[in-house]
């Protein structure tokens, strides 16, 4: 879950309570949902919290919600926005894979040291999560007077710049923390940026490059230039956001432009000039002006928020909660028609008032969480607080019980318990080399002279690029986890008996999901003298435990001493197999004494 | 009469006019002075010998004390060394006799202390005298020591306590029983005993002849140790799920069952977990290599889909994320039991879903999560939910409320969270029952529109999840999870650790 590191200081400045005390903000802040996992050398609060919230990824949005908490700011608040002066032109050679783009203007930002570390960290951290590590949406900010961009105007008023792609080597720039000019591809290969965003190009024809009558200023999804970065004492930005989707962009775009309004910027629009409206920009529309600060409604009915908090609420309260949420609640004077929205204070606070009512919730632009009315549920109770409620049991009859296959396991188990077995459990994850090779079996061998698959020898299923060697399969059988067992635990005493019931899977095209799940039953007998009869007397006790017949034809299985082995057929059916482990196994898992051994599956005693 | 071996031998080796030792019987008899006690408590029963008792005082030398034999007392090294030094004739300074005397750290004050007390001379700021009338020689300490390191006795109760508090000797007290025979023993003797047969194991032999009414048993000494036995017992994770079952079951509860290898649909997609999820990246979760599942449902196929990108209801919003049919259909081992839910709650795994009802699994899940003592590559999850018609936030805190209880950990507190499938979700934070720390214990919230809608489910639906192992490790204080789950296992650990009652 995202960290965020918060100056206390800035807190109480941004919220105006210079008199919060430290241990005060922690607890404001875990009521928000922000936890306090401990601080920076420098001081500053590192708040842990759950990724739904993406506006709260600045100590400016922080303050922003504490506010409402304390009742400073109620309902939703828009910032004032200038006409747009300056133009994002788009062209068709723009890559097909990163098409939309958009941005905003913010000037005269109060901008210091601080102000700079904690927009440099809000932008890192829409990186990490809307921004899907950059995959989705990458962020650029630019120091405005440092872009040249051609007046499109008579008067010289309008400006622009240009978003297009082009070929990896086709231009040169200086990236940031470099000193010499790159091309895009040489950043890629020469620039540690470059190294670890890189991934986001491949297959790319052409590199995403925004232009300004100076040249190339913005690589993205890798890096800015150095000519516009942004400093301390930058006063007016440039914001360009490019990525996969328009909507995840235009409201991080927001989530920003809120974040520098509060350091006391004022916001001007830009507009987008795509070439075209088709295709990709079919949904979007040709030209657009951003930032888009339009409100969004959804609609929540008052029996909806008391059922689902279990509490009875008048409509007076409703409206006070959703309005220390941020949002801005009115009651729909006819539920049919919620185009048609009430004033609150008309409202009546009868005992029945609150029968078929709705509300109309207006959502702020930087809320990017907000799917469905039951979300506003969710920030309603947050806001009354969810720690007042009193749990209650529900008065619901249903009758319980277990699994018919969960039972059968069970009462195997208590079998094998009663004849003397440790039970154990194991991962049903393992390598090939324990699967199958220290088993001395291959894969998809076969009883000599037959058709018939070995215990043990099923395909298995594998893990699709695994991440650790010992873990590259589900087992095929559950025989060399017990033998591993044995293997690791040597220095205890013996004996060790041994028995697991568990998770056994090979690849089966005639499966729904075309893997054979099963649960096998394997047990070992590890003694100085176990021999073929102390296995199969106690494979004969469990068979009799569930009244099923019990025949061991002689067999060959490489895993067992030859002559020593059996097939295990139940009820007529082959299931399984029972013998003395060969010398050639035990001694390949460091073992000094006999085992005994045999494996089934668990449906055979059904 | 007839009398048992051990009992004749302590009868005839003991005397009816003088009191024999114990000891000495058993050195006579060849018996263990156990076995003598024992036949001779027997025979005192019967009336045959008395026994008295005394309690005799021996003392055993320490370490320090052996020092000394070899050395000598400090205070008669330092008497030598003075004498040597001339001390008898002028005062000589102490520092040149400690060299001399080879005293080292303590001994100085040892010596110092009991030179002056045994009256070998005097000390005086720092400077000797040595009185040539003393005589180390027959020093009553150090004959005292050398007597009892020869195994004589020393009688002198005061010198033996001197010797206790200069931490040279220990005494102990111990009971000494002496036998003499009654005149009923010696006219026994005298008119002859035989050996009763003692036995040592019954067998079907004595019953069925009857020969066992004239046996005698020996005696085995009862409380000897017997070897050690390991009897089967249920792996404790296991009886961990199955309290958990049982608790589960009494509140209503019914098991789910199903595959551990699913299509990412079932797994998170019905979860409306978007397909670009950090959770659902490739480092997260474990991709099977078997082609895609191809008959997934398509009606409910395409209501997930259109949840996923337009949102559910007149004011829903899609994710704007990319959603792809290939991803939901491949083939991974699930993350979460949660795809049991899917299934159950889809009417996929052919249960009953009218409301109400309520549904529970205690399976296996595989995250691939860094291996270290509280995370596992393999987990069980408890998975539970309830469906039934206006359920609320008060409904599922009273439900885990009551869960938690069963497991002793109460004062549960409910902190808001994020999850994509629950709103409002919560995480559950309980007090350990014995260090008292606050710990997360489970995840938990009401399925949103968007999961329940495409599954056609119009009652709400709570649900919660909680690793067992974690409830486990807070039951058992276990630290390391490895040693009890997995091949890396401990079998002394597993069998060492109490059952759960």
């Amino acid at each position: 879950m995202p960290v965020v590191d918060v100056d206390p200081d800035e807190l109480r400045e941004l919220t105006g309570h210079d008199e919060k005390s430290d241990d005060e903000l922690k607890d404001d802040l875990f009521n928000l949902g922000l936890e306090f996992e401990g601080e920076t050398d420098e001081g500053e609060l590192q708040l842990e919290f759950a990724p739904d919230r993406l506006d709260r990824l600045s100590v400016e949005g922080v303050a922003r919600s504490l506010r409402y908490q304390y009742g400073d700011d109620t309902g939703v608040y828009v910032p004032d926005t200038n006409d747009p002066d300056w133009t994002y032109e788009v062209e068709d050679t723009v890559p097909e894979g990163r098409p939309y783009v958009t941005g905003a203007i913010v000037r005269d930002v109060n901008m210091t040291e601080d102000v700079l570390e904690s927009l440099i960290q809000l932008q890192e951290k829409l990186h990490a999560t809307m921004g899907r590590k950059r995959a989705k949406a990458a962020i650029g900010i630019h120091d405005l007077t440092m872009l040249k961009g051609s007046g499109l105007g008579d008067d010289d008023s309008g400006h622009s710049i240009t978003y297009r792609g082009i070929d990896p080597d086709g231009d040169r720039f200086v990236p940031l923390d470099a000193d010499s000019e790159m091309t895009p591809a040489e950043v890629l290969t020469d620039h540690p940026i470059g190294d670890k965003f890189g991934d986001l190009l491949d297959g790319f024809d052409r590199y995403p490059a925004i232009y300004d009558d100076l040249g190339l200023f913005s690589f993205p999804p890798v890096i800015n230039g150095r000519r516009t970065e942004v400093e301390a004492e930058s006063r007016d930005l440039l914001i360009e956001l490019t990525g996969t989707d328009q909507w995840t962009i235009d409201h991080i775009c927001n989530i920003i432009c809120y974040a520098l309004s509060a350091r006391g910027g004022t916001i001007e629009e830009v507009e987008i000039d795509y070439p075209t409206a088709t295709g990709p920009y079919e949904d979007v529309g040709g030209e657009l002006v951003r930032p888009d600060f339009g409100i969004d409604t959804k609609h929540v009915a008052h029996d909806r928020i008391e059922t689902i908090l279990g509490v009875d609420f008048e409509q007076r309260e409703v409206v006070d909660l959703f309005a220390r949420a941020g949002l801005s609640a009115s009651v729909v004077d006819d539920a049919d028609d919620v185009d048609a929205v009430a004033d609150v204070g008309d409202v009546d606070d009868g005992a029945d008032a609150t029968d078929g009512v709705v509300y109309a919730v207006e959502i702020p632009p930087y809320r990017v969480d907000v799917l469905h009315p039951i979300d506003l549920i969710d920030d309603l109770g947050r806001a009354y607080g969810f720690n007042e409620l009193e749990p209650r049991y529900p008065d619901i009859g249903t009758v319980g019980g277990r699994h018919d296959r969960t039972r059968l396991e069970d009462a195997t188990r208590a079998s094998l318990v009663g004849l003397g077995f440790e039970d154990l459990l194991n991962f049903h994850m393992i390598s090939a080399e324990a699967n199958y090779d220290r088993l001395n079996i291959e894969p998809g061998a076969t009883i000599d002279d037959t058709d018939r698959r070995l215990v043990g020898a099923g395909e298995a299923v594998e893990i699709t690029g695994p991440y650790s060697e010992d873990y590259t399969q589900l087992r095929t059988w559950v025989l060399p986890s017990l033998l591993m067992v044995l293997e690791n635990n040597t220095h205890r005493a013996y004996p060790q008996d041994l028995a697991e019931i568990g998770l056994a899977a090979e690849v089966d095209e005639s499966e729904n999901t075309n893997v054979a799940e099963r649960r096998s039953i394997s047990a070992v007998l590890a003694r100085n003298d176990a021999t073929y009869e102390d296995a199969k007397a106690r494979l004969a006790a469990l068979c009799d435990d569930f009244g099923v017949n019990l025949e061991t034809p002689p067999t060959d299985h490489p895993t067992f001493i030859d002559g020593r082995v059996a097939d295990v057929v139940i009820d007529g059916q082959t299931v399984g197999v029972i013998g003395e482990v060969h010398p050639a196994v035990l001694v390949e898992h460091d073992l000094e004494l006999p085992v005994a051994a045999f494996e089934f599956r668990l449906d055979a005693l059904q | 009469m007839r009398l048992p071996d051990s009992q004749l031998a302590v009868l005839e080796a003991a005397s009816a006019t003088e009191a024999t030792a114990v000891d000495r019987l058993a050195d006579t008899t060849d018996l263990k002075p156990e076995s003598v006690t024992r036949a001779a408590f027997d025979l005192r029963d019967d009336g045959l010998v008395t026994i008295t008792e005394r309690t005799e005082t021996t003392a055993d030398l320490t370490d320090e004390a052996h020092d000394y034999l070899a050395d000598g007392l400090p205070e008669i090294r330092l008497y030598r060394a003075a004498i040597d030094a001339g001390a008898d004739d002028e005062a000589v300074e102490l520092g040149q006799l400690i060299g001399a005397a080879g005293l080292e750290g303590p001994e100085v004050d040892i010596a110092l202390a009991n030179f002056a007390r045994k009256g070998y001379g005097q000390i005086d700021s720092g400077s000797v005298t040595a009185d040539l009338d003393a005589d180390p020689d027959s020093d009553p300490e150090a004959d005292a020591l050398a007597t009892l390191a020869d195994g004589g006795s020393v009688d002198d109760a005061d010198l033996l306590d001197q010797l206790e508090r200069r931490d040279l000797l220990v005494q102990h007290e111990h009971t000494v029983r002496e036998i003499t025979l009654t005149d009923d023993a010696v006219d026994a003797l005298m008119a002859g005993i035989e050996t009763a047969e003692t036995i040592d194991r019954l067998t079907p032999e004595m019953l069925t002849s009857g020969e066992w009414e004239d046996v005698e048993f020996s005696k085995y000494n009862v409380e000897a140790d017997a070897p050690e036995i390991e009897g089967g017992r249920k792996h404790i994770l296991r009886q961990t799920a199955d309290r958990a079952k049982d608790v589960l079951v009494g509140m209503g509860f019914q098991e789910m069952d199903g595959p551990h290898a699913d299509a990412d649909f079932w797994i998170n997609d019905c979860l409306f977990m978007p397909q670009d999820h950090p959770a659902r990246t490739h480092w997260d979760r474990f991709a099977l290599d078997v082609p895609p599942i191809q008959d997934l449902p398509d009606q409910l196929v395409d209501r997930v889909e259109s949840a996923h990108r337009e949102g559910v209801g007149d004011d829903g919003d899609g994710y704007h994320s990319p959603w792809d049919r290939d991803f939901a259909e491949a083939v991974a081992l699930r993350g979460h039991t949660t795809s049991l839910s899917m299934r159950y709650l889809s009417g996929f795994a052919g249960a009953d879903i009218e409301p109400p009802q309520r549904y529970f699994s205690v399976e296996k899940v595989y995250r691939n999560d860094t291996l270290d003592p509280t995370h596992l590559l393999e987990f069980f999850q408890i998975e539970g939910w309830v469906l039934a018609e206006d359920l609320s936030v008060r409904d599922l805190m009273g439900t885990f409320e009551e869960f938690y209880a069963q497991f002793g950990i109460t004062d549960i507190k409910f902190k808001p969270h994020y999850n994509p499938y629950t709103e409002p979700s919560f995480e559950l934070f309980g007090t350990h029952p014995t260090t008292g720390e606050i710990v997360e214990i489970g995840n938990s919230g009401l399925f949103r529109p968007e999961v329940l809608e495409p599954l056609g489910i119009e009652a709400d639906v709570m649900a919660w999840g909680l690793a067992l192992e974690r409830l486990l490790m807070l039951m058992y204080g276990f630290e390391d999870i490895r040693d009890v789950h997995g091949t890396l296992c401990d079998l002394e650990l597993l069998r060492e650790t109490e059952v759960l009652q």
